[in-house]
């Protein structure tokens, strides 16, 4: 066992006040029965290094009973509680649950308080550390939950639950898009749903689906087992969706806030904070330099990835539905200022990108093409004059364009000159693959020496051995093999080696206000907030040169910090999944995703998109495979669904909560109590009628229950006047059947009624691949409840 | 922080220690199994699971059989505890009443879970001098045997019942 400072607790609030000054570092330690298997297996990542004993608290033991209340200190042993005459009494389930708890020797030491927030069972949770390694599931802050599509007899049959602060596909998504719960949308055949959920992240899917890469496909977990879930496929599909109805996604606001916003740059990001501002009421003018609105979306991003009919699409139904207005072909800085734009308009937003060509000053540069303006002079015209033997320098998306374009411009060859080694480079896998099936040769490992020329006519690159991209700090600072030396014939050089920000537009009083050193605009990456009153800025123009859907992130969050500044505060509720999180069972077993068809190479043009949507069916089953990550592992407490069914009041050091609001509302006690804060007491109010507490497991003694009744009936005169079913280890929490109760309440039991129940009680089962028998074994503990209190 | 001190009652003997880091100190996550075998040579007393599920390192606190490995030493200030070397007489080293059935019924085979069942047994019988068969594998309920002891242990126990009434 890991070593830890030992304090003995004198009470409950020294106890709470050493936890809370401890930060995390202390734990509090009442049997201990639970707990050190904990520590002696070594399952979680880190350890406490202080252990607080509850146990020496003078009379925290008690059973009492006061009026009409059973009163049980939180510190009670449970074979007292087992053996109370009060407990036995006035709450026999609550004897028989404590009394159902492992063997003697447990039940002489563990404790009331311990029972209820004992750790889970499951048993990769559970395995030990020294055989292998522990297994760090989405409980313990990692991504996946092996249960899902592994072992999971004795798993959750209703649904999991979210894990707060684990990793996976939505807090690595920049924009925190709430995949999972779109993908269940989906599931449930609910687009409009689906779509709905989405739009409180990002209002352009069509876009993003083609040019994000996507970084939540790195945290799936079906990566575990195979390709991650095809995300941006399945959202494409979403996009597809939006553009079919969207009079419904694009609806002008119902009311005008009589505010005005002006939003310049109609890139990702400004068209993100144009939407959000827009839909809140306000009246929206977006300014860009270009005679169409999209930025790199519409003039960076080739056509055959991201046809420009989407991109319009997507800004007609702002300009033509939403009623956002556009004026383009608008140099902010030269054909307007910013204080004109600022004189209009109660908040500005900057969303101006990174245009500029960064200077590297190597010799000969001035004879090359800057990769970018090479893709909006394409993007315009679709034509463009190029060398036969091309070579593009840079090893991001934008050079992969950049090749790609070139050859398919008609270039005999292209050769890719980049830093990185391959797997460093910083273009998608699947942007190098297509690079290289088309033909273009890729050579890692060299950086530019100075282009060589014949009379002013590029002729080659002479490149030098790149030996490492980054410093120990993970800073971008190359070194060279000075000595090791290559010639790369050219007659066409295109340099993608990274875009820059300039800022001059704002004009020189502005910029001396807003700009950093770096030459970029000083905002809150978060709130967009600059020093100036009414001015915001997100995006490039930030960070320096990223990815678009940070950009949107940041669009929506400046939109959401105008909007509070222009009085506006209607916060949306986030969405949250119904009830238990679910995934199909045989969908999330399929370890291969569907791609996207893709044109053959021989058909591949400058202009035809080279992949097509998925089919609404095929859309479907990639969703499928989503496996909702949560935790599925089931709630081992034998108390906790009898002080549910109980109603019972738990003291804490700080308030009184529900045993509900404890034990049921959240995936844990400490989920839901504050840091440092202890259940002291339990009080239970007196229950009228017969309660019991049935239980199936395995083998007694040593078996945590399968599956658990907590059950409760009032029956007066043959008919059920009051009843509580709570079922325990079926779930991440206990559940309380609500519907069954109200359906028996009024009704005399008899076989018919309780044959009803029992298919109302399976009604929102949702079992995993292996655990439908406790389905079985749920009906079968219910049915004996039920047939004890039969009227025949 | 300061060094704490704490004192038990083993087996009769009062029994003090230090908890603390220190060489020959009781470190805070020492187990009371480990503090009975290692620091006290008690060794009568088995480590099994370690996860208090088999019962091998079963011993009578303050009248309740408890499983040592899941007790903190450092936790057990004031308590009395009694180990399977306790039941003896102490003087005599003639085995008790209890101990003397097991042998005479040969209620084990490898005898590594006998000192816990005795253990889990002997309290039982201190609180319940009568108990009923149902009693008395409740009471064992927790406590494991390979070899299939355990209908020789019900005997032995039930044989003890009648030899402790005839005692008294």
């Amino acid at each position: 066992m890991k070593h830890f400072e030992h304090i003995n607790a004198d009470s409950y609030e020294q106890a709470s006040q050493l936890l809370q000054e401890a930060q995390g570092q202390a734990e509090a330690m009442a049997g201990g029965t639970d707990l050190l298997g904990t520590y002696k297996d070594e399952l979680l990542p880190s350890y406490p290094e202080t252990v607080v004993n509850l146990k020496s608290i003078p009379d925290s033991d008690y059973i009492r009973t006061e009026k009409e209340n059973l009163v049980i200190g939180a510190n009670a042993k449970l074979r007292n509680v087992a053996e109370s005459p009060d407990v036995k009494s006035s709450l026999t389930a609550l004897a028989e649950a404590a009394y159902s708890v492992a063997s003697p020797l447990i039940r002489n030491t563990a404790t009331v308080g311990g029972n209820l927030c004992q750790d889970i069972r499951c048993w990769y949770y559970r395995y030990p550390n020294s055989v292998g390694e522990r297994i760090t599931c989405r409980r313990k802050g990692g991504a996946a939950c092996y249960a899902i599509v592994g072992e999971n007899r004795y798993h959750s049959i209703f649904g999991g639950m979210p894990v707060c602060g684990s990793d996976g596909c939505q807090s690595a998504c920049p924009a925190g898009t709430d995949i999972p719960a779109y993908m269940e949308r989906l599931r449930a055949g609910d687009w409009q749903g689906a779509a709905e959920i989405f739009f409180q992240y990002n209002p352009m899917p069509m876009l993003t689906s083609r040019i994000c890469p996507h970084l939540c496909k790195d945290s799936c977990s079906q990566r575990t087992y195979g390709d991650a879930v095809n995300i941006p496929a399945v959202e494409r599909s979403l996009g597809d969706y939006v553009l079919e109805h969207k009079e419904a996604f694009y609806a002008p606001p119902t009311a005008d806030s009589g505010k005005r916003c002006a939003v310049i740059g109609a890139g990702p990001g400004g068209l993100s904070a144009a939407f959000y501002l827009r839909q809140a009421g306000h009246q929206v003018t977006i300014y860009d330099a270009h005679e169409k609105p999209g930025g790199v979306m519409r003039y960076g991003i080739p056509h055959y990835r991201l046809p420009k009919s989407i991109v319009d699409g997507f800004c007609d139904a702002l300009r033509d539905i939403m009623g956002v207005r556009f004026v383009m072909n608008t140099t902010v800085g030269r054909d307007m200022t910013v204080e004109e734009i600022k004189a209009q308009n109660d908040v500005v937003y900057f969303g101006t990108g990174a245009w500029s060509q960064p200077i590297l000053g190597v010799d000969g540069e001035n004879l090359t093409e800057f990769g970018l303006d090479f893709l909006v002079e394409v993007n315009t015209y679709l034509k463009k004059a190029i060398g036969e033997d091309v070579l593009v320098c840079g090893g991001g998306n934008v050079a992969m364009d950049v090749a790609l374009t070139a050859r398919r411009l008609g270039a005999k060859s292209v050769k890719l000159v980049c830093l990185e080694q391959r797997e460093e480079m910083p273009a998608s896998p699947e942007e190098v693959a297509m690079a290289e099936e088309e033909g273009v040769a890729i050579y890692n490992g060299w950086g530019l020496e100075r282009i060589l020329d014949e009379k002013g006519k590029v002729c080659g690159l002479e490149a030098k051995r790149c030996v490492s991209v980054r410093d120990e700090n993970g800073r971008f600072a190359p070194a060279y093999d000075e000595s090791d030396r290559m010639t790369f014939s050219s007659d066409f050089i295109i340099l993608a080696t990274g875009q820059k920000v300039d800022v001059s537009f704002l004009g020189e009083k502005l910029a001396n206000q807003l700009k950093t050193a770096r030459g970029l605009i000083d905002a809150d990456i978060e709130s967009g907030r600059t020093r100036e009153e009414g001015f915001f800025a997100g995006g490039d123009a930030v960070t320096g040169p990223d990815l678009a859907i940070r950009a949107i992130r940041a669009g929506r969050s400046a939109a959401a910090s105008m909007n509070s500044t222009l009085g506006v505060t209607e916060v949306k509720p986030v969405y949250k999944q119904a009830g238990f999180l679910k995934f199909d069972t045989t969908g999330a077993e399929q370890t291969e995703e569907k791609k996207l068809a893709e044109l053959p190479v021989a058909e591949r043009t400058l202009t035809k998109e080279d992949r097509l949507s998925y089919s609404e069916e095929e859309a479907l089953q990639e969703a499928m495979r989503c496996m909702n990550c949560g935790c599925y592992a089931v709630s081992p407490s034998d108390l906790a669904p009898v002080l549910i069914m109980a109603d019972a009041e738990l003291v804490t050091t700080e308030r009184t909560l529900k045993a509900e609001e404890l034990l049921a509302s959240e995936l844990r006690a400490e989920d839901v109590l504050h840091e440092g804060e202890l259940v002291k007491e339990i009080r239970l109010p007196r229950l009228v009628g017969e309660s019991h507490y049935d239980k199936r497991r395995v083998r007694n003694a040593i078996d945590f229950a399968t599956v658990s009744l907590a059950s409760s009936f009032d029956i007066q005169q043959g008919v059920v006047k009051d009843v509580r079913l709570v079922l325990g280890a079926v779930a991440p929490i206990p559940v309380r059947l609500y519907h069954v109760e109200e359906f028996l309440i009024g009704k005399r039991l008899d076989k018919k009624v309780i044959d009803e129940a029992k298919q109302l009680a399976r009604r929102d089962c949702h079992p995993m691949a292996k655990n439908e028998y406790k389905i079985l074994m749920m009906l079968d503990v219910l049915d004996d409840a039920l047939v004890r209190h039969c009227v025949s | 922080m300061d060094t704490e001190r704490i004192s038990l009652c083993i087996n009769g003997v009062e029994r003090r220690f230090f908890i603390g880091t220190e060489e020959g100190c009781v470190k805070p996550e020492e187990t009371l199994l480990d503090t009975l075998r290692n620091r006290l040579h008690l060794t009568g007393t088995k480590e099994g699971c370690n996860h208090g599920a088999c019962g091998n390192c079963t011993v009578i606190m303050d009248g309740d059989a408890v499983a040592s490995c899941m007790v903190l030493t450092a936790d057990c200030d004031g308590k009395c505890v009694t180990t399977i070397e306790g039941l003896e007489d102490q003087k005599t080293g003639e085995l008790n009443t209890l101990q003397q059935s097991f042998v005479d019924n040969n209620a084990f085979q490898c005898g590594f879970c006998t000192p816990g069942i005795v253990m889990s047994a002997q309290a039982l019988l201190d609180k319940n001098p009568d108990p009923t068969e149902d009693q008395i594998k409740e009471a064992l309920s927790g406590n494991y045997c390979r070899c299939i002891s355990q209908y020789q242990v019900v005997t032995a126990v039930k044989d003890a019942v009648e030899r402790m009434k005839g005692e008294a």
